[in-house]
């Protein structure tokens, strides 16, 4: 992960960064500064219409801001010529966007049916119990948001969590006070 | 081999040789593995005679539909006036499935090799590798290794100097399930909601941004190199005569030893569940089985002597679907377990057509309702009504897996749903 | 050949029908006299996403049921819109539509003319067995002034093709997915584009209602006539819906050639306006320095032997009907009196993309045209009033004229509809019906002459004007009057250019273009 701060984006990667980060790097403006518009401009390069850059451009919000606001969307409008309630009308489609802040570490434990087989639902209320929140809050401290997540594509290593842009896999209850440890 | 066990009724091919090896995901270590030995050939080889090899070998769609993918690829004009696209479906969002990212973790080059083949099997120059949000690590490991590509010759302009160019992009899509539908998939790449649309026009007529598309799932692609390679009768060497070759079977639930294997077609399925994947642990019997990721109809612990192929499992009443089996065990709530089911759909649902967008709703409120002890005989009945009015009705199959299953449990495990009925 | 010239036959529902290659089944349905109901298909709009599921018919050879809205027909096909699995199929799509449905009809202003309501009765879907708890959305503003109840809405996605197929403003969508799906627009920015009034008239439920028009009228207690927009020289055709004698709203009437399904914004507000103001309601006459009520024959009487030869100024307005301004004409010509004036106010021109030939046009009045074809001419401002010189004002021309204009005329003849300040100058007001009380004709900008209809009865005796003066007329010695607009349109007809080959029958309700000795000066785009 180091190198990509290093080496100039290579365009073929430039639709595929994690937008769920833990790192955030705030800005009121994404494609006023270099970095928003080599994105965007590389990101562009990949299709033959603007709008094919939508997706990519709406997690580079993400990544940024740790969620999508409405300027956000707004600004991204204005840069591949699409009305802003259409951007929004894709953004709210995808589980993914958030439209609202999340903590710090967003914790998505997966409880669909593999997982479910196994403790998914324990280990959900694990992590809220041990985050002290409710589903879909902001800890008071701002680091955790727990939510349930639907198939993770991990079933086979029930129960599977994604906190950011990691995958925790085969987790039990009794796992969850350490790996909330581990994280910063 | 298997990941993360192996088992003898394994066929370690190209395909899964590698998984769990580390040095197989960097260019160098894959060169040494003897990657890319098949691009070069492809490369002197007209699209056709391409397309014929993967004809010939029977290889069937590996994301669930099981269509023969040399004939997809047939349906591309073969005198292109524009451009024409290769779509990889990296959107693994099954419930059950998870042997895609097998593939661009362990064996990323593979599936590049697969994806430049295949394109210039369908007269293609760019390859949008569409993969599932959630899959940072997995499809971190395949960016990079398309930038190594870039980087080595193998993709871009001129690749190996042949005079051929070919781009990929990997492109992560935010969190829909109903990407994984082909036409949802193009919809959701060309930057909207991933909305299925109605065909025609076909794919191959006007996909994505109006082109002629193809869209093939990760593990067919991943195949096509050690066809080209090996020529179609090597492929048939294994499988049975309507579903030759190989599959990754990602096994999960109640099991011992659950996991991704490569296995023959056709090998049984009860070997697959007690023989590969030790059955259910600490001596529980198994209840029931969904054998191809939660779109297919569940089969009882009687039911499971059948042959895991597309023929085979369709005779068993049920389908290969993705072949992602889902083990339940003796002390398994059925009902519950349906609920779960029928809630990830719901969620999932995008919500053009009404029979899905009200009916997979409904029908996990109602399955809610009854696991919780408040349901009533007529919410079986309506149940069963569901079931039909959510046939065949709608613009995707969305709403008719939800059926799949539901419709099966409910015919099997009966006495499970009247057990909660309130009297 | 061209495939598109290939004529193919095909059955539907036991009728044998002939259409060209590329009709689509629910088309080709229409030639058979079957209506198949639908939701997201629109003839308007272009897009066509078969996703409401309502149109599912049986066509032989077909495993599954295919959507008549995007299916092709084909020669020899065999198709039942009627069978019992499409009725089965389309007797579903209503339960799973009124499964959150609040069922508040009593409530909604799209009672009586809704086609949840009407496709819930035809199907016989009348019970539900939804035990679950309703999802709400509540009621949400989408623009200045019109509401979006949520609750109501079928997701047929007609409003949101309507703004980005034919407005080309991609301003209103679709939010969220599956069952929590909803239209909205972007938070801060209402629609505000000029035709957004027609996502009210797609709608096919009450899902979006006119602010205006929200519990004003049940769709039983109104009365409508066909009339054409007086908004602009576009004349849009329309339905004036009125209750209780007054209109309460405008819609659009599908017209090919002018105006498609599509009205804009401001012709709907444009006859709504015109029930305001102080009307004359009778004629009134200054025989002995006051103006007092006379009954028509008095008055036509008194006004035929006070008009003489003398020299004198006419000012009509563009908003009349040609019938009016015909013998209007004719009466200026019968005393002496050549040429006179209109006024047409001006606006800012707005195109309906999807429909270009559609525009809310710089002149707002609807009818120009006919003014010059009776040969008025247009002015800026009013023109002065000698001392002593007649002045004949027809319609609504005095509407900003200064309370003293025609105070110092020698004879004020003023024939209107409203009492606006400067008609207390006149020497006679004969009281005209507005354009929604009586029959008649307009010319729009491209010289079609199209009919409007009665839709509202006069207060007092006010009566159209090409009646009154028709008699007017003979009483000057010429015609009898007439009574009917069948005979006003043939006099008129006979002596205008270009409309001599015309008959009132004969327009029809979609109107006729002038021949070319008609055609309007002003070049038509």
């Amino acid at each position: 992960m180091g190198d990509q701060v290093k080496k100039p984006l290579h365009p073929a990667a430039a639709s595929s960064q994690p937008f769920q980060v833990t790192d955030l790097r705030p800005t009121e403006r994404l494609f006023d500064d270099p970095e928003g518009r080599d994105r965007l401009e590389k990101a562009l390069s990949r299709y033959p219409e603007k709008r094919a850059a939508l997706l990519p451009m709406l997690g580079y919000a993400q990544e940024r801001n740790g969620w999508v606001s409405d300027e956000n969307m707004a600004e991204i409008a204005g840069e591949l010529d699409l009305t802003p309630a259409y951007v929004r009308s894709v953004a709210t489609f995808y589980t993914m966007y958030n439209k609202h802040p999340v903590g710090r570490h967003f914790i998505q434990v997966c409880t669909c049916i593999s997982c479910h087989l196994d403790e998914a639902e324990e280990v959900f209320e694990r992590f809220l119990s041990e985050t002290g929140t409710r589903a879909g809050e902001i800890s008071e401290d701002g680091k955790y948001t727990v939510i349930e997540a639907e198939c993770l594509g991990a079933c086979g290593f029930a129960t599977a969590v994604q906190i950011n842009d990691r995958y925790f896999e085969n987790v039990t209850p009794e796992q969850v006070p350490a790996i909330l440890d581990e994280l910063d | 081999m298997g990941y993360p066990y192996s088992h003898d009724l394994e066929v370690g091919t190209q395909l899964s040789r590698h998984f769990g090896d580390e040095r197989a995901r960097t260019l160098e270590g894959w060169k040494e593995l003897g990657g890319y030995a098949t691009l070069p050939r492809a490369l002197e080889m007209e699209p056709d005679a391409i397309t014929e090899v993967v004809k010939n070998s029977g290889l069937r769609g590996r994301g669930g539909a099981g269509f023969p993918t040399g004939v997809k690829w047939s349906f591309m004009p073969k005198e292109p006036n524009g451009p024409h696209y290769l779509c990889c479906n990296a959107d693994e969002s099954e419930p059950g499935a998870f042997k895609d990212r097998e593939i661009l973790r362990w064996v990323p080059h593979l599936l590049i090799e697969g994806c430049l083949i295949a394109a210039r099997a369908i007269r293609a120059e760019h390859v949008y590798i569409y993969v599932r949000g959630e899959f940072f690590p997995f499809s971190a490991i395949l960016r990079d290794a398309v930038v190594e590509a870039y980087e080595g010759g193998y993709v871009g302009e001129n690749i190996l100097g042949s005079g051929w160019s070919c781009d990929i992009t990997v492109h992560l899509g935010a969190g829909a399930y109903i990407a994984g539908e082909e036409t949802g998939l193009m919809s959701s790449l060309m930057g909207g909601r991933a909305e299925p649309w109605i065909k025609p026009p076909f794919p191959a007529q006007s996909g994505a941004f109006g082109r002629p598309t193809t869209v093939n799932n990760v593990e067919t692609l991943a195949a096509v190199p050690m066809i080209v390679a090996e020529g179609a009768d090597w492929y048939r060497q294994w499988g049975t005569e309507k579903s030759p070759g190989t599959k990754l079977w990602c096994c999960s639930g109640h099991l011992e030893r659950p996991g991704t294997y490569e296995l023959p077609l056709g090998v049984n399925l009860r070997d697959v569940i007690y023989e590969v994947c030790g059955g259910a642990p600490n001596g529980k019997k198994v209840k029931a089985v969904i054998p191809g990721g939660s779109s297919t109809a569940m089969l009882t612990a009687d039911e499971l002597d059948c042959s895991g192929c597309y023929e085979g499992m369709a005779e068993a009443g049920s389908a290969l679907g993705t072949a992602s089996p889902i083990v339940m065990n003796e002390d398994t709530n059925i009902v519950s377990a349906m609920r779960r089911i029928a809630q990830f759909y719901a969620h999932e649902s995008c919500g053009q057509c009404v029979q899905c967008r009200e009916g997979t709703s409904w029908t996990a409120k109602i399955l809610q309702r009854i696991e919780n002890g408040e349901g009533t005989a007529e919410d079986l009945d309506t149940l069963y009504h569901l079931c039909v009015q959510m046939t065949g009705r709608t613009i995707c199959p969305l709403a008719d897996s939800v059926v799949f299953p539901l419709l099966s449990s409910l015919d099997k495990f009966k006495d499970e749903y009247e057990a909660l009925i309130k009297r | 050949m061209s495939d598109a010239a290939k004529q193919i036959t095909l059955t539907i529902d036991g009728v044998e029908v002939s259409v060209e290659a590329g009709t689509t089944l629910l088309q080709a349905a229409e030639h058979a006299g079957v209506v198949v109901p639908h939701y997201c298909y629109h003839p308007g709009i272009p897009s066509r996403p078969a996703q409401c599921r309502m149109c599912l018919v049986e066509v032989e050879g077909q495993p599954k049921l295919q959507p008549s809205c995007v299916f092709p027909a084909g020669d020899g096909m065999v198709v039942h819109t009627t069978s019992e699995t499409a009725e089965r199929a389309r007797k579903s799509v209503i339960e799973f539509l009124l499964l959150n449905h609040p069922l508040d009809c009593p409530i909604c202003d799209a009672a009586g003319q809704c086609m949840l309501q009407d496709y819930a009765f035809e199907t016989g879907q009348l019970r539900s067995r939804y035990a679950e708890a309703k999802m709400v959305l509540g009621r949400d503003r989408v623009a200045d002034d019109i509401l979006y109840f949520g609750d109501r809405c079928i997701v047929c996605t007609r409003c949101v093709r309507f703004m980005e197929d034919i407005a080309g403003d991609n301003a209103l969508v679709v939010a969220q997915r599956g069952h929590k799906a909803y239209i909205d627009t972007f938070p801060g920015k209402d629609l505000d584009h000029a035709f957004r009034g027609n996502i009210v008239d797609v709608c096919p439920v009450g899902a979006l209602v006119h602010e205006d028009f929200v519990f004003k009228a049940r769709a039983w207690d109104m009365d409508s006539a066909p009339g054409i927009c007086p908004g602009c020289s576009t004349g849009c055709n329309i339905e004036v819906n009125v209750k209780e004698n007054q209109v309460v709203r405008t819609k659009p009437r599908l017209n090919p050639d002018v105006n498609s399904y599509w009205m804009c914004d401001h012709g709907r507000r444009s006859l709504v306006m015109m029930n305001r103001g102080v009307r004359a309601e009778a004629p009134m006459i200054r025989r002995a320095g006051e103006l007092e009520p006379a009954s028509w024959n008095e008055a036509l009487a008194w006004v035929a032997g006070a008009l003489d030869d003398s020299s004198g100024i006419a000012l009509v307005s563009a908003g009349v009907s040609n019938e009016a301004l015909f013998y209007t004409r004719r009466l200026l010509d019968r005393i002496g009196i050549e040429g006179g004036t209109f006024q047409v106010d001006q606006g800012d021109e707005v195109t309906l993309s999807g429909f270009p030939k559609l525009k809310l046009r710089a002149d707002r009045a609807p009818n120009a045209a006919g003014a010059e074809l009776q040969g008025f001419r247009r002015s800026d401002g009013l023109p002065d009033v000698s001392d002593g010189a007649t002045l004949v004002v027809l319609g609504d021309a005095l509407a900003g004229a200064p309370t003293d204009y025609g105070a110092n005329a020698g004879f004020f003849l003023y024939i209107g509809s409203h009492l606006v300040p400067a008609a207390g100058n006149a020497t006679a007001i004969l009281p005209a019906a507005t354009v929604p009380e009586a029959d008649g004709t307009f010319v729009n900008y491209e010289g079609r002459v199209q009919r409007f209809h009665r839709a509202l009865r006069s207060p007092g005796v006010a009566r159209p004007g090409w009646m009154f003066l028709s008699r007017l007329l003979e009483k000057l010695g010429g015609e009898p009057g007439v009574r009917e607009i069948d005979d006003a349109f043939a006099v008129m007809a006979m002596g205008t250019a270009g409309m001599e080959a015309m008959s009132w029958a004969g327009l029809g309700l979609r109107g006729e273009l002038l021949s070319e000795a008609g055609q309007p000066a002003v070049a038509v785009e």
